[in-house]
């Protein structure tokens, strides 16, 4: 387990900087990370199937998931993870592809073919991870009716 | 990638030793992969095709989208089995520690980290997945935490 150090959790008026884009950006602390959408169906979910190789009926089969206690099919958990590597690439780029971690990613509640997902986050501070610097973000995928479906921490060196 | 779960004998937990490890799992980074994934994902990042973008950023080729980190650790442990039905995903971590680019084919290894039954007699399983590119350079590791369903 990383040995994790928060330099500062609550000084909201500290920055740090992180390269977006090819452009240098201040972040403050409390800040929002972008906002994506995403609109979940079926179609979706059999084509995250075919590329990622699950074809658990739960995910694919209509029928059947009827019959299980989801009473219906249910998104890939992973799917959630792809959609939160493209929320911090949009924020931060090559420093995420090349050094981020996303740590401590829980599943919460099941995402299900009609829902409108939002996917995003907030600046918590920067801490030391191994003692290299990191600005921290709460991220999470978040259902039409506000339930959480899915959270975690995101760490982006700078 | 399309290989139906009926087709492999199931993964059963009394088969996750702890530190059981499986055999190299290679997984090409091509176009057509990553055209596919950018498709159904919806994330286009210029990083991943455009050529402007990843030279300015000092890359001759361009980057394998990190959220494949999404697909290859399962596929690395289940090569030669299918998952069995009822599975929970509770809890996974990514680090990214250098790039992958489109054209590399990444070796992949899963261990079985710790395989326990808790005290509600659910089967916790826990793999650790390491990723290499094709310099030999490690690019990524990644823990699942799962509840295995039997």
């Amino acid at each position: 387990m990383a040995r994790r150090r928060l330099v500062n959790i609550v000084a909201s008026e500290r920055t740090n900087s992180l390269v977006q884009g090819g452009l240098t950006v201040r972040s403050q602390n409390g800040l929002r990370l972008p906002e994506l959408y995403k609109e979940i169906d079926q179609e979706k979910i059999n084509n995250w199937a075919a590329i990622s190789g699950d074809f658990n009926r739960l995910h694919v089969d209509p029928e059947y998931a009827r019959t299980t206690s989801f009473g219906g099919t249910i998104a890939h958990g992973p799917m959630a993870l792809a959609f939160l590597n493209e929320l911090m690439m949009s924020w931060a780029g090559a420093k995420w592809a090349i050094g981020g971690r996303l740590l401590d990613v829980r599943f919460k509640a099941p995402i299900r073919p009609g829902e409108r997902i939002k996917i995003s986050g907030t600046i918590k501070g920067n801490c030391d991870l191994d003692g290299k610097p990191y600005t921290e973000c709460e991220v999470y995928v978040q259902k039409p009716d506000g339930i959480l479906a899915v959270v975690g921490r995101a760490f982006v060196p700078f | 990638m399309e290989e139906r779960v009926t087709e492999k004998p199931e993964l059963l937990f009394a088969e996750l030793v702890p530190g059981r490890k499986f055999r190299e799992f290679y997984f090409p980074v091509s176009d057509d992969l990553v055209q596919h994934y950018m498709n159904v994902v919806g994330d286009r990042h210029p990083l991943y095709w455009d050529a402007t973008a990843f030279r300015a950023q000092g890359f001759t080729k361009p980057l394998a989208p990190p959220g494949l980190a999404a697909i290859y650790p399962r596929a690395s442990y289940l090569q030669d089995h299918s998952m069995p039905s009822g599975g929970i995903l509770v809890k996974q971590e990514f680090k990214f520690l250098s790039p992958a680019f489109v054209g590399d084919t990444l070796s992949v290894r899963a261990t079985v980290a710790s395989a326990e039954i808790d005290d509600k007699e659910r089967k916790r399983v826990h793999f650790f997945i390491e990723a290499k590119n094709g310099d030999g350079e490690k690019i990524s590791e990644v823990n699942i935490h799962a509840i295995w369903p039997k």
